[in-house]
């Protein structure tokens, strides 16, 4: 039965378009991955503004509003969690955009170029914000 | 005069120049930070009654709703293909655009 013209041809691979089972197989190279984190970090920070907002104006009303950001935010670990993490969305965008603006002058366009100036734009990025994180107490 | 090309080539240009304003406000602050460490109250709120850095903080704000708006509003097609669910996104990113620019006026010159 295995030996039929059909089983045959059922075995060999089919090409559909991508579903989500599929993406496993397919590596993103670096240069999409770090197009894709610009849009996320972007996006995530654009959803987080009004929050962000809402703790600038507890931190500018009073000295109490201050402490209070301080006990009940940043000292909690999850929000603090979260703002270390917007932070490195802020940084990553910065420098990605840094990067994307250098290649709109028609620079780094080249294969290679854009391959290690992905991963440089991750190295920095992680590496800024763990300095800031670092100063921040 | 607003031909849909001179549209784009506009937001183009505009997307660069709000995201060079606020890069420049990021790099203000995080050098602040880095020289004189985290502030305490009295240092933070020092700061922001300044009316220099007040100035620079409300435009900064105005350059990164807008740099979200048109960010967002070009990002969301490219994921979400009902029409429905896109037109609520759209309208949540408007509302959310201009209500950032009214509420940080408010908080900078309006609080107290």
């Amino acid at each position: 039965m295995s030996d039929t013209p059909l089983a045959k041809a059922r075995a060999r691979p089919v090409y559909r378009n991508i579903g989500f089972g599929d993406l496993a197989h397919y590596r993103l190279p670096i240069p999409g991955i770090a197009s894709i984190v610009h849009r996320v970090t972007g996006l995530a920070m654009f959803v987080c503004l009004l929050f962000l907002l809402a703790m600038l104006q507890m931190s500018l009303k009073s000295e109490a509003g201050f402490e209070a950001f301080r006990s009940v935010v940043w000292g909690n670990p999850i929000a603090k969690l979260v703002l270390i993490g917007l932070l490195f969305a802020l940084i990553y965008h910065l420098v990605a955009g840094i990067r994307h603006m250098i290649q709109d002058a028609n620079i780094w366009l080249d294969l290679a170029s854009a391959r290690s100036s992905a991963f440089a734009v991750f190295g920095i990025s992680f590496a800024l914000t763990a300095l800031v994180a670092w100063r921040l107490v | 005069m607003a031909s849909p090309s001179s549209k784009f080539v506009s937001e183009w240009w505009l997307q660069r120049i709000s995201a060079v304003i606020v890069a420049a406000y990021v790099f203000l602050v995080l050098a602040l930070l880095m020289i004189y460490g985290t502030p305490n109250a009295l240092q933070w709120q020092g700061l922001f009654a300044n009316v220099g850095f007040k100035l620079a903080t409300i435009l900064t704000i105005i350059a990164t709703a807008y740099h979200g708006l048109v960010g967002a509003l070009h990002v969301w097609p490219d994921y979400v293909k009902n029409r429905a669910v896109l037109s609520v996104l759209n309208a949540y990113t408007w509302v959310a655009a201009v209500a950032v620019v009214l509420w940080a006026v408010y908080i900078l010159f309006g609080l107290k």
